[in-house]
């Protein structure tokens, strides 16, 4: 997996942050392709539900995926002021969900702690590690797990 | 890579190219094809690389090269009969001769004990038959199709004889501008020369015009060549072959060989050539002609020389053009990068939204389509129908580079069964995308040992049941349905169902008591772990399975089954899609979705009274369509879009034909008509998704699903799960 985020020691990372089911989250800079408005989108027969259809993304055909659904989160209500963040995943694009972006971070990665052993298996699969930001605790999100993938395939 | 490296690589495919046509001339020749234009165009292919590969230096391909030339010049010279004996040694020798262009590319070389054994076996023949000659060989005259009768011929070869004494040839050899614009170089040409035997060289640079006056892109220089072998003409005249409409040459004998002027060893024409480029492109006038030999003749062109020379008898130009077809070919062809195409494959993907994006927006603000504007914007629908189809066809390549490669697997099956196999195409004239050519080659592969392996019959039992004892493995490609399909049948023994059954039983594959369909049990070899051959053979055992050839099958969006005859054989279908193509299509509504239906699918639609609508078991419906009841299939419910099914008396209903199932009803909630439709991949940006084949973008902008009717109807049928692709619920 062609995954952006190679971690240097003591060099400084960015990530843009996001809110999703209440809970803030981020993901690598590097991995963002772009952020656009909601638009309706076209649903996928026989999928999750999570997968809230694709879209249209300048001829492409971009699958959009609600990431509070796919975290177990209550699905995200799609309104006019949400946002699809489009992420990079090795050679595919996918458009994330979510209620709105909050913030470009930049910390050093020594402040990104494990992901504790909590009992939603969910985060443990989806989330790489947290970082504290004063009192806040940001999720980074493992965004090459996100998709179900070929594992379908190889069932 | 360097200069020399993308020449070579140009070279390799070149022989990728001349192998196929030497194979396919082959075959033709096999199958009784008398045309005398077929021996010469193999001849011209294994010339041309051996050509090629002496300009590489590559050493081992040129002498194998060169003693199967040999062979074939005197088939072409009428010195070997070619009979059906000598074809199946050609065949071989063509195999070996492609496995050294293989090892070439490698870096490597061939295999040289297969390589002495088939140099043995050409030279034998060379020499007038085969090594252990048949006694059947001078007895077995007999005038074939056309009454016309081949002798035997006993052959005088210079390798083999003691050939009198050494000649002197005088050549002269004018480029013309042609030949240097068709980027063939003279220097090879005079080095092909000096394989021949001990030559001089001299540069005629009397055409050299003042400075001033120089045309950079115009030949002015000439080559005399005095060239001591005890060689033919028409040897020496083959170096020009393909040049000889771009040059003149004269081809001349030096009478007494006595008179021979004894001269120094020869002279370095790397030099001379060198030194000739080096003013060419340098456009500076060149050094004065370096004078290599003291020779008494005149360095003029065309003049005879002072020595009794016996002109040729007809200027080389004026020879009939030996193969119109191999340089119809050669000018038709332009090596483009893949990626270019793709880009502007995509582009004009584009342009065909945009123009549909267009054409929604005029027509939403009231323009009538007699307005100049309505006018203007039907002209741009035509042209850019026109652009897409020229750029789809540039990429599209008929499958016979593929089918090409197939005779010489059956032949090497055939040798390692001992069966005896006849393989027959049919339609490798069908094209497909270029990205689909390069991967249907593994499933053929794989599917053609299945059927020499498995499929038929040893001689002796094809006998005893009746048969001949030949084996006909088929393969053919079609255009069905928006899809390309490829059979591949043979007519051996079919499926053994029971064993079928009893093994899938023994594996724990189905229950005991399942009740299958014949051809369900016929598809029961795509499960995994499933082989039916009682040995693991070298062919087609091993593990890999046809359940591996479906995966690989349905990971380019295809399907494959097989269905069987008992005794009569089995055929195997694979049918998989034209990417990136555009589809006519019918565009639907249902429930609340838009989605179109590839209109190659559908036979008619209409709207059924409700008197024709029967129900059948909780959920089920047949429609009656003229005395035929045909099985309802609710789109909306199939793919889970709604729970509630749409009365078919208040939709409408598209009659298609699907492969698996025959005949079905697709109910939906309206039509909006046809339109043509631009392919977008699901599987670019995400994964198959069950009864959706691909995406498109509307006018609107949106995106709308082109249904997969085949696996629509057969989702609808709810076989047994695993006879099904797998569902994306398998992967929470």
């Amino acid at each position: 997996m062609n995954q952006p985020a190679i971690t240097v020691a003591n060099e400084r990372r960015e990530l843009t942050s996001f809110w999703a089911g209440d809970q803030e989250y981020c993901v690598d800079i590097m991995s963002v392709r772009e952020i656009r408005g909601w638009s309706a989108a076209t649903p996928l027969p026989q999928s999750p539900s999570y997968m809230r259809g694709v879209i249209n993304l300048r001829g492409a055909v971009l699958p959009i995926m609600d990431l509070a659904e796919r975290l177990d989160l209550p699905p995200t209500e799609p309104s006019e002021r949400s946002v699809i963040i489009v992420v990079q995943v090795g050679e595919r694009l996918v458009g994330l969900l979510v209620d709105a972006v909050s913030d470009i971070l930049s910390i050093n990665p020594e402040q990104i702690q494990p992901t504790p052993d909590v009992g939603c298996d969910q985060a443990k699969a989806f989330v790489r590690g947290l970082i504290t930001i004063d009192d806040r605790m940001v999720s980074e999100i493992a965004v090459e797990r996100l998709l179900p993938e070929l594992e379908s395939l190889a069932a | 890579m360097d200069e020399l490296e993308e020449i070579k690589v140009t070279f390799f495919q070149e022989c990728d190219e001349l192998l196929g046509d030497l194979e396919s001339g082959l075959l033709s020749i096999d199958a009784g094809d008398t045309e005398p234009e077929l021996v010469n165009a193999i001849f011209r292919a294994v010339h041309s690389v051996k050509g090629g590969a002496g300009a590489f230096g590559l050493e081992a391909l040129v002498r194998f090269a060169h003693v199967f030339e040999t062979l074939l010049d005197n088939v072409r010279g009428g010195k070997t009969l070619l009979e059906s004996d000598l074809v199946k040694v050609l065949l071989r020798a063509a195999d070996v001769l492609a496995d050294h262009v293989a090892a070439a590319k490698l870096g490597g070389e061939g295999d040289a004990a297969a390589t002495a054994a088939m140099v043995e076996e050409l030279e034998a023949w060379t020499s007038g038959g085969p090594g252990l000659a048949p006694p059947s060989l001078q007895a077995d005259v007999q005038p074939n199709e056309d009454g016309i009768v081949f002798k035997p011929v006993t052959l005088s070869l210079p390798e083999f004889e003691d050939v009198p004494k050494e000649q002197v040839w005088t050549i002269t050899f004018q480029p013309m501008d042609a030949l240097y614009a068709r980027a063939n170089e003279a220097g090879l040409l005079i080095r092909e020369i000096e394989r021949l035997g001990e030559v001089e060289v001299e540069l005629l640079d009397d055409a050299l015009p003042v400075f001033d006056s120089l045309e950079p892109e115009t030949a002015y220089f000439a080559w005399k060549v005095r060239l001591k072998a005890d060689v033919t003409e028409e040897k020496i005249r083959e170096v020009f072959e393909f040049v000889e409409d771009h040059c003149s040459t004269t081809i001349a004998r030096e009478a007494p060989p006595t008179a021979l002027v004894e001269t120094g060893p020869g002279p370095d024409i790397a030099a001379i050539l060198a030194a000739a480029q080096a003013a060419f492109t340098e456009a500076e006038p060149p050094p004065r002609p370096q004078r290599i030999e003291a020779s008494d003749t005149e360095p003029v062109l065309h003049a005879e020389p002072a020595t009794s020379v016996v002109p040729l008898a007809q200027p080389a130009t004026v020879r009939a053009s030996p193969a119109p077809a191999a340089e119809k070919a050669n000018q038709a062809t332009i090596r483009v990068d893949p990626e270019r195409i793709d880009t502007l494959i995509d582009l004009v993907g584009e342009l065909v939204i945009n123009q549909a994006m267009l054409a929604q927006r005029v027509a939403g603000h009231g323009f009538a389509a007699s307005s100049d504007v309505g006018r203007g914007l039907d002209e741009l629908e035509q042209l850019t129908r026109d652009i897409q189809d020229s750029v789809m066809a540039i990429r599209a390549q008929p499958v016979k580079s593929v089918f090409q490669r197939m005779p010489r697997l059956v032949r090497e099956i055939a040798g390692l069964t001992g069966k005896q196999v006849r393989l027959v195409t049919d339609g490798e004239n069908t094209e497909v995308d270029k990205t689909v050519i390069e991967r249907i080659s593994e499933p053929i592969t794989h599917m053609l040992r299945n059927a020499i392996d498995h499929g038929l019959e040893s001689a002796e039992d094809r006998a005893a049941a009746g048969k001949p004892p030949e084996g006909t493995v088929r393969l053919a490609a079609l255009h069905r349905g928006g899809r390309i399909v490829i059979e591949v049948g043979d007519d051996g023994r079919g499926i053994n169902r029971p064993r079928v059954r009893q093994i899938a039983i023994d594996r724990g594959l189905i229950a005991a008591d399942a009740q299958l369909t014949d051809e369900e049990v016929d598809n029961l070899i795509f499960l995994p772990g499933f082989s039916t051959a009682s040995q693991v053979s070298d062919i087609s055992g091993r593990g890999v399975g046809m359940d591996v050839v479906r995966k690989s099958v349905q990971g380019l969006g295809g399907r494959i089954s097989i269905s069987s005859r008992p005794g009569l054989g089995s055929t195997f279908t694979l049918s998989l899609p034209l990417t990136l193509a555009v589809l006519d299509g019918m565009v639907i509504d249902v429930a609340g979705q838009t989605l179109v239906v590839p209109l190659t699918a559908i036979v008619e639609s209409l709207r059924p009274a409700a008197s024709e609508v029967k129900k059948l078991g909780v959920q089920g419906g047949v429609l009656a369509v003229r005395d035929a009841y045909v099985p309802l299939v609710d789109i909306g419910r199939v793919l889970g879009f709604q729970t509630a099914e749409i009365n078919p008396a208040e939709g409408v209903v598209l009659l298609v034909d699907s492969e698996v199932g025959g005949r079905a009803a697709l109910v939906a909630d309206s039509i909006h008509g046809q339109r043509q439709v631009v392919i977008k991949s699901l599987e670019s940006n995400y994964q198959q998704v069950p009864g959706i084949a691909a995406a498109t973008i509307l006018g609107d902008g949106r995106v709308a699903l082109i249904l997969d009717v085949d696996a629509l109807v057969a989702m609808s049928k709810r076989e047994p799960p695993r006879m099904h692709e797998p569902s994306i619920q398998a992967a929470e």
